[in-house]
């Protein structure tokens, strides 16, 4: 024992010395884990299935999969399995192959519940019936067609068995799988005598007590150029080649969640979500999506250009084509095509399966002051003081795990918290919030009240054995609620209601952490495998969607606090397909350097495709002190992330924006206000996203389909349609090269000047500011006025900032409701339509008539206008229907900036931003 | 009322400028008149204490200028300040006296040093002359035993030592050429062993990760702070005995007496001197010497730093200010160190480095290492109080302490003149009001 301990104090001392390296031994690579170099081996052609009894039932089109060569005798039968091809509204193919029920498989295979939204069913197409057609090429074989939409249908193929989306005129094809041959299904059986199926890695056994269960196959984009999605992981936002020709060796994408410890800013490896969505675009303009429901391990090779060359060519050859190879541990073949052919329509077909982002809370899309950990109530009261006297703006102030009774969540460390509501209401005063953390982890404490109920009730996840699973985390020994069970969500939810968690109150939101979930003693720091869940579900089934659930939860929990009225906000770090239903993510705990400034920009675009459009990178880097200049760049580029927070690990040193001299604070002051003038831009787009599925960061391609040098470009972002913004990524830049695309100019936001489209600039930067661009032929609404919250700007007037374009026209919405119920759903909202044309500016309603039952009013008049770019030198401009005349003048750029840049203004044109009326440029 | 305040002038002529600031000039007749940023005004938050700020309309706000609360605190302040002034002006007295006692005593050491440098070599010379002697004689007796020695030396224990180095070396040597770096090694090693580790211990592993606790905590221990007291407790021993300046003198007059004497027996035969009593007088003035030369160094050392325009903060040099907390009790001595004692380890938080802000902060830099962060700082605030006294002892960013003295020399007149004026401009307005009332 006492040898032991030495051992273990010895091994610390080596952790400490190491402690900056991602450590990837830890990790388990593919070809570590048995199903992924066994499926990475599979030859071209190898899978000889076939489809048989295809027939309509149901409304969909199903059939049966069996080898087409005859077994011989000596071989275990490969029972046949069922496939079923369903359609939907909008171009969506699903595809679903599990094994047949009626052979009596050992287990039934587990299928994700509860990501797919209820209202999808009802969007179902009921086939009525399939053509059958015999292509060019196939030797006999047929091909069953069903109608997937206007222009577009399914395909299946018997032999060899394929299903793919084409276009009906030109038979293009769109999406195909199993072009290659590479399907692969390993049925569930009964073990053998001599067999072992356990697995080993570091020290930890998985039992796997099922044995063998993978899937793997081949999935086509056709005239595709790149493919993005499957987040997270910390690289490029075009997704690189993993396997062929001119690839060096690399691990497929993994999509594994995990809590990496210090990750690495480029690889593909898995970390703390999982969104197994892909989208392809290409120069046709058009792109296509796939997405795999599975929340078991899953990984994804991108195949280099001529991968199958050597092994004879199977397809003929395509210019643009991009093929990928999707492999997992276990569930079931649940599939989704999406045709586009816009990149927002694919979008939107994926979000009609998982749903549509919610609707966040007004003051979380300002900023956000978060560290690890402001330890008292003096603190946070010097903190906010701070704010205030150095006059920069913030709404949430955020609580780590050092603020709760010996990280038991939901209670307050009693020395140096002993007043937490009235914490909560000195900031509720300044129109400020709070938010907590509350991870899945329940410290093992008999007089823990939580763990007391948990575990009477066995709402925990049970070990391999069927005992409560005991790992650890923060507080030691803990265990883990099943948060997949319906019930145990429910009882979890309860937790957040005043009554439950004292010391809260309705200022206070929730921050999700360690959900993957992190166990440190686990296997790959999380749980084990054949750890068992709600009806025997084995963890390796659903791993990816445990946070999922959490975030879910908590989610509903808040929503319950609060009658149904207030909109949650859960800042989450685990994720699944469907997680943009329930808030905000970030990209976990990334690092004071440069790398991870520039990779935060492709993580959040692949976020954002992939529907989480509220998220984030933590600003100035978790791990490690950033210098003034790294920092300052850093909340230039953070003011336009979705998600914008402060944040730092507790061994950093203290790095709120007044401590790095008077220059350095100007300059985050002024950037985190850039943020909140565009407060109502923001929001606008938050709609948009909660309505379309169109993400509020869009990468340059999603506005520009057409436009080829954009397609690779992840170092600039547009926000909404009408923001380009570029980072500063290096030390003491100079000069910045940044693309603008399309035909139209832009316009600098700071100093109004106008460069050419479709161009690469080289521009000079200064420390002032990052490269920022109105897109000519928009409308961008402001509120210029500053204040210390979101909340004081409730009542203050906008501007409206309108770029024109080259035929002096331009257009942008507003979008405004109370910020925080869910009134908004029964019509009490603003929308409104800014159009510029022919000279005249009009404001019109975008709500549908009539409105819903409840309504939302706005007395807020417009003080300024603004124009970019208007040539014709009318002096007054009249305003209906008052017909009043209003002095068109030069004035600032930015509010209260007397010597910067100047624009063309009406100051005060009295008119009221949710009212109908015409501005008359005379 | 609007006005422009130009809150960056330095960035002025920067190319792009910043948003200028706006301020709003809240007149909050009946207390003193404020700045306020112009994000404030009408946002629903009541600034001003005469509620000018929110001029909207849209919330009322009460007139809180002559809010009884700020009056009485305001008053109190007057009156800390006002004894403060005074102590403080005693400390700046007292501070002048033990400067003007300090260089008195660093002259006087000067010339002690002159004297008993003279007599130490004077008494060396006659020691050596003695020890001549004396060593003729020994050399004489004892040249017959040392034959006997010398063969034995150069034993082979010291050749086996020496071979160890360059095996050493080598081994690395050859894990480089196999592509490993000793730090491979270690990671291997934590590998391995970790496949050994109890569940806990492989939990509590990965929570060293994050926050360096366990291997962290470096603490030294207490022996060596404990030498360093009592180095410095051999000088202070010095000190005391040769406090009194008066009776230093006569002491030095002693001196000067017995130097005279030993001159004296110079001109007497060595024969006739009794070596003895010559050894002690050498030795005992030897190490009069070395803790005179010892007083100056440090009174010299003491004279090099900053103690304030007024030399206020003179009288802290010798003290040691302490203060408990949370089980910890924590001692600043200022000019010197700062360190925080708990039950059986006391840590360094810093070595004095300098003050800060014009002497509004003393700083101690260069404290023990921190595991994955800073070394240890501390920055003590000073504030205006009574008593000079430390408290507030805080940690705001790992391993960057902070705390909070009050002191009399903090109380500074101008202040208290602010405070006066500000009190004075309330009560007359408060007159005023008054009068208008009767009118």
């Amino acid at each position: 024992m006492k040898m032991k301990q030495f051992a273990f104090f010895f091994l610390l001392f080596l952790a400490s010395q190491t402690v900056h390296s991602w450590k990837k031994d830890e990790f388990r690579a593919c070809d570590q884990t048995p199903f992924c170099k066994r499926a990475r081996f599979r030859k071209l052609g190898s899978c000889t299935l076939i489809a048989t009894d295809v027939s309509i039932s149901d409304g969909d089109l199903t059939a049966k999969l069996i080898p087409k060569a005859k077994q011989y005798h000596d071989q275990d039968p490969i029972k046949p399995l069922t496939l079923s091809v369903s359609v939907y509204q909008y171009g969506i193919l699903r595809l679903k192959i599990d094994e047949d029920p009626s052979s009596n498989p050992p287990k039934k295979r587990f299928q994700v519940p509860d990501v797919i939204v209820p209202e999808f069913e009802g969007k179902k197409l009921w086939l009525q019936s399939a053509t059958t057609e015999k292509l060019d090429g196939d030797i006999g074989g047929l091909s069953s067609v069903v109608y997937l939409s206007d222009g577009y249908e399914a395909v299946l193929r018997h032999d060899p068995f394929e299903v793919y989306v084409r276009e009906k005129a030109g038979k293009r094809r769109v999406v195909s799988l199993n072009s290659h041959g590479l399907f692969d299904f390993e049925q569930l059986r009964v073990k053998k005598e001599d067999e072992d199926w356990e697995e080993r890695f570091r020290g930890h056994t998985d039992s796997r007590p099922y044995g063998p269960q993978s899937i793997s196959f081949d999935v086509s984009f056709h005239e595709s150029d790149f493919v993005y999605g499957i987040p997270e992981h910390a690289t490029s936002f075009a997704l690189k080649p993993t396997r062929g020709p001119g690839v060096e060796e690399s691990e497929p994408y993994r999509l594994f969640n995990l809590d990496v410890f210090e990750y690495v800013h480029d690889s593909p490896f898995g970390i703390y979500g999982s969104i197994p969505f892909m989208v392809s675009h290409g120069k046709s303009g058009k792109s296509s999506g796939f997405f795999w429901l599975n929340a078991a391990e899953m990984q994804i090779d991108v195949l280099a250009k001529g991968w199958d060359a050597d092994n004879g060519i199977l397809m003929p050859t395509e210019q643009s084509r991009i093929d990928t190879f999707w492999m997992t541990e276990a569930g079931i073949v649940d599939t989704f095509f999406f045709v586009g052919p816009g990149p927002k329509d694919v979008v939107k077909q994926y979000m009609s399966v998982t749903g549509l982002p919610a609707m966040p809370q007004l003051f979380s899309t300002a900023y956000h002051q978060c560290r690890w950990n402001y330890r008292d109530e003096e603190d946070v009261e010097n903190v906010d003081s701070k704010f205030d006297e150095h006059d920069i703006p913030y709404d949430v102030l955020w609580l780590d795990i050092e603020h709760t009774d010996g990280k038991r969540y939901f209670t307050w460390d009693k020395l140096l918290f002993p007043h937490p509501e009235e914490m909560q209401k000195k900031l509720v005063a300044k129109g400020r919030h709070m938010v907590t953390i509350v991870d899945p982890h329940i410290k093992r404490d008999d007089s823990f009240d939580l763990h007391k109920d948990a575990s009477q009730r066995g709402y925990y996840v049970k070990d391999a054995t069927g005992k409560d699973f005991d790992g650890w985390c923060w507080p030691g020994s803990s265990s883990y609620p099943d948060v997949l069970n319906p019930e145990i969500r429910s009882w979890w939810a309860e937790k957040f209601s005043y009554k439950n968690y004292i010391g809260s109150t309705p200022s206070l939101y929730i921050w999700n952490d360690m959900n993957e979930p992190s166990v440190f003693n686990g296997p790959e720091v999380t749980m084990p495998r054949d750890a068992l869940h709600l009806g025997g579900v084995e963890h390796r089934e659903l791993h990816n969607a445990y946070g999922y659930y959490f975030h879910m939860a908590t989610a509903d929990g808040l929503v319950k606090r609060g009658d149904g009225k207030d909109r949650p906000f859960v800042l989450s770090r685990a994720f699944f397909a469907g997680s943009q239903r329930y808030g905000a993510v970030w990209t976990g705990d990334n690092s004071a350097d440069w790398d991870h400034l520039r990779v935060s920009v492709p993580m959040i675009l692949s976020l954002g495709l992939t529907g989480m459009s509220f998220s984030g990178a933590d600003v100035g880097g978790f791990f490690g002190n950033p210098d003034p200049e790294l920092l300052v760049r850093w909340y230039q580029l953070g003011a336009y992330y979705p998600f914008f927070r402060g944040h730092a690990h507790h061994d950093t040193k203290r790095r709120e924006p007044w401590l790095f001299g008077e220059r350095n604070t100007a300059l985050m002051r002024d950037a985190i206000r850039i943020r909140y003038t565009l407060l109502p831009y923001f929001y606008t787009l938050f709609r948009e996203a909660n309505v379309s599925g169109v993400p509020v960061v869009r990468p340059l391609w999603m506005e520009f389909p057409s436009d080829e040098a954009a397609f690779s470009n992840d170092e600039a972002f547009m926000v909404g349609n009408s923001l380009l913004v570029q980072g500063i990524y290096e030390t003491r830049a100079k000069h910045a090269s940044i693309y603008l695309p399309g035909k139209e100019s832009w316009y600098d936001l700071r100093t109004g000047t106008s460069y050419k489209g479709g161009k690469t600039h080289k521009l000079e930067v200064s420390e002032d500011s990052i490269p920022a661009f109105q897109r000519a032929g928009t409308i961008v609404p402001r509120k210029d006025r500053l204040r210390r919250s979101s909340t004081q700007m409730m009542l203050d007037p906008f501007t409206l900032v309108i770029a024109l374009n080259s035929s002096q026209e331009a257009e942008g919405e507003l979008y405004l409701d109370d910020g925080k119920s869910f009134d908004f759903k029964h019509g009490a909202y603003i929308h409104r339509r800014f159009v510029f044309s022919n000279g005249h500016l009009t404001s019109s309603n975008m709500a549908p008539s009539p409105p819903g039952n409840s309504k939302f009013s706005s007395d807020c008049f417009v003080e300024r206008i603004i124009l970019l770019g208007y040539t014709p030198g009318a002096k007054t401009a009249l305003v209906e229907p008052e017909n009043q005349k209003a002095e068109i003048e030069l004035g600032p750029l930015r509010f209260g900036e007397q010597h910067g840049a100047a624009a063309v203004t009406i100051r005060k044109p009295g008119v009221r931003v949710a009212e109908d009326w015409k501005i008359k440029f005379l | 009322m609007m006005i422009s305040v130009t809150a960056q002038t330095a960035l002025m002529s920067q190319e792009h400028q910043l948003v200028q600031e706006e301020k709003f000039y809240c007149k909050n007749i009946g207390h003193s008149p404020s700045l306020l940023y112009s994000s404030r005004v009408n946002d629903g938050i009541c600034d001003c204490c005469d509620g000018s700020d929110e001029y909207d309309g849209k919330v009322k706000c009460p007139n809180t200028c002559n809010d009884a609360i700020a009056i009485e605190s305001l008053k109190r302040n007057v009156e800390v300040y006002q004894e403060g002034v005074t102590l403080r002006k005693q400390e700046i007295e007292q501070a002048k006296r033990a400067i003007a006692r300090d260089r008195a005593e660093l002259s006087m050491l000067k010339r002690e040093r002159e004297v008993v440098g003279k007599l130490v070599s004077q008494l060396d010379e006659l020691v050596q002359k003695l020890e001549q002697e004396h060593e003729e004689e020994e050399n004489k007796m004892s040249e017959a035993r040392n034959e006997k020695v010398k063969n034995k030396k150069s034993g082979p224990e010291e050749n086996a030592d020496r071979q160890i180095e360059p095996m050493k070396t080598s081994d690395v040597e050859k894990k480089r050429q196999s592509g490993e770096s000793p730090s491979d090694q270690n990671e291997k090693d934590e590998d391995k062993n970790s496949e050994g580790l109890s569940r806990e211990e492989l939990g509590q592993l990965v929570v060293s990760r994050w926050t360096g606790k366990k291997t962290g905590e470096q603490v030294k221990e207490i022996d060596q702070t404990k030498n360093d007291q009592e180095n410095d407790g051999q000088v202070d021993g010095y000190k005391e005995s040769v406090a009194d300046n008066t009776s230093r003198q006569s002491w030095l007059n002693k001196i000067q007496e017995t130097a005279q004497s030993f001159l004296n027996m110079f001109s007497t035969t060595i024969a006739n001197l009794d070596a003895t009593q010559i050894r002690k007088e050498y030795n005992d003035y030897t190490s009069k010497l070395s803790d005179i030369n010892s007083r100056i160094s440090s009174l010299t050392e003491k004279f090099k730093h900053d103690f304030g325009k007024e030399n206020e903060f003179y009288l802290f040099y010798d003290r040691c200010f302490e203060s408990e907390q949370d089980k910890y009790v924590y001692k600043v001595r200022p000019f010197k160190d700062a360190t925080q004692k708990g039950d059986n380890s006391e840590t360094l938080l810093g070595k004095w480095d300098e003050f800060g802000n014009s002497h509004r902060y003393m700083l101690f830099t260069d404290g023990d290492e921190c595991w994955n962060g800073p070394d240890r700082s501390l920055k003590v605030k000073l504030r205006c109080g009574l008593k000079t006294e430390l408290t507030g002892m805080d940690e705001p960013s790992r391993c960057e302490y902070a705390a909070l003295m009050y002191t009399p020399v903090l109380c500074l007149d101008e202040k208290l003149e602010e405070f006066k004026q500000k009190l004075e401009s309330i009560d007359q307005v408060q007159e005023q009001q008054w009068n208008h009332d009767e009118l």
